[in-house]
């Protein structure tokens, strides 16, 4: 086992350590590039889903073309609405 | 595409084994080897590391400590306190995506994070738990997760169904960022890879400075993207506890 002088050395170097150095400094900000695919990849996902919702929707019901056209659009705004909330999330922060 | 000297080579799923069962083909390949030397590795190292116990860490257990914090602290600032019980969960996603991702980088390592249909299942067994969690929570009230309060009755046949879509998406965007990112890297390396033989005389020493810059990149978004699976996770883990 450690005995407690070591301990109590040991704690008194963080003390100093801690109070001595200032805290971090912030996180650095994402990468351009990062971000931007981030935020690519919330547009295009929502868009798969849309049109594949669509192409489902008019392989069962017959109505070719306006069910992948309806959902193409409904994924197009869900695709917004994704990165609008991860910008709310970001904002935050 | 995969030709001899195709940067792409290195995402081939080679076979070791031609193993059956019915109509699926579950042959042990370079991408399961990978996988089962990810677990050896995590499971060596958590359990090797923390095993002396000591008040005062070594700096191996200091490694594990930090990672069992990271999580935890991520968990309890996302979730709060019902995030608790989800820690094993989110740990051993957390680990298996970073370590993988960590194995990949190693030179003639298959990284199995580079496939779509790996980050898809693990997406999909988030996103599946996550679901199953809010019913479980809230019953048939999850419903009304896809309900926005405060806008005029007719535009509820518009929003619910972009709603549903956003919620569809999610699995996907989760799975696609991982894989995207860890593809592009390892294409990139090689391509310039490729650079540093075809370049004539010495000149092929700067595409091989920029290897090695790119290796400590690579190595930043190998964690990077863990975190964010991670912390995504986590997310949709609170979601399921907090509608709107």
């Amino acid at each position: 086992m450690v005995d407690d002088e070591k301990l109590q050395k040991l704690k008194e170097r963080i003390d100093t350590a801690e109070t001595t150095n200032s805290p971090p400094p912030k996180q650095k900000k994402q990468s351009g590039a990062g971000f931007g695919f981030k935020i690519s990849t919330e547009i295009i996902a929502a868009l798969v889903v849309g049109v594949g919702i669509g192409l489902i929707v008019d392989k069962y019901l017959g109505t070719k073309p306006f069910g992948l056209i309806i959902f193409f659009i409904f994924g197009a705004i869900a695709g917004f609405l994704n990165v609008y909330r991860v910008m709310r999330r970001i904002e935050k922060q | 595409m995969a030709a001899k000297d195709s940067p792409l080579k290195q995402f081939e799923i080679v076979p070791y084994s031609n193993t059956e069962l019915g109509n699926y083909d579950i042959s042990f390949t370079n991408s399961s080897l990978s996988m089962v030397i990810t677990v050896a590795v995590i499971t060596l190292f958590l359990t090797l590391t923390v095993n002396p116990r000591s008040i005062i860490p070594s700096r191996m257990q200091l490694i594990s400590e930090l990672m069992y914090n990271f999580i935890a602290q991520l968990l309890s600032d996302t979730v709060g306190d019902n995030g608790k019980k989800y820690f094993p969960f989110v740990f051993s996603l957390f680990m298996f995506v970073l370590i993988g991702n960590m194995v990949g980088m190693v030179p003639y390592q298959f990284t199995f994070t580079s496939h779509i249909i790996v980050t898809f299942a693990l997406a999909a067994v988030v996103f599946i738990g996550v679901t199953i969690l809010g019913f479980v929570n809230h019953g048939i009230k999850f419903f009304t997760f896809f309900y926005i309060s405060g806008v005029p009755f007719y535009m509820h046949p518009l929003l619910i169904p972009i709603e549903v879509i956003s919620y569809l998406s999610r699995p996907i965007s989760l799975s696609v960022r991982l894989f995207a990112n860890m593809l592009a890297g390892h294409t990139l390396l090689k391509v310039f890879a490729g650079f540093v033989v075809a370049m004539p005389f010495f000149t092929g020493a700067l595409p091989l400075a920029f290897i090695v810059a790119l290796t400590g990149l690579e190595i930043l978004i190998a964690f990077l993207q863990a975190y964010v699976f991670a912390i995504l996770t986590c997310l949709y883990i609170n979601d399921a506890y907090h509608l709107h």
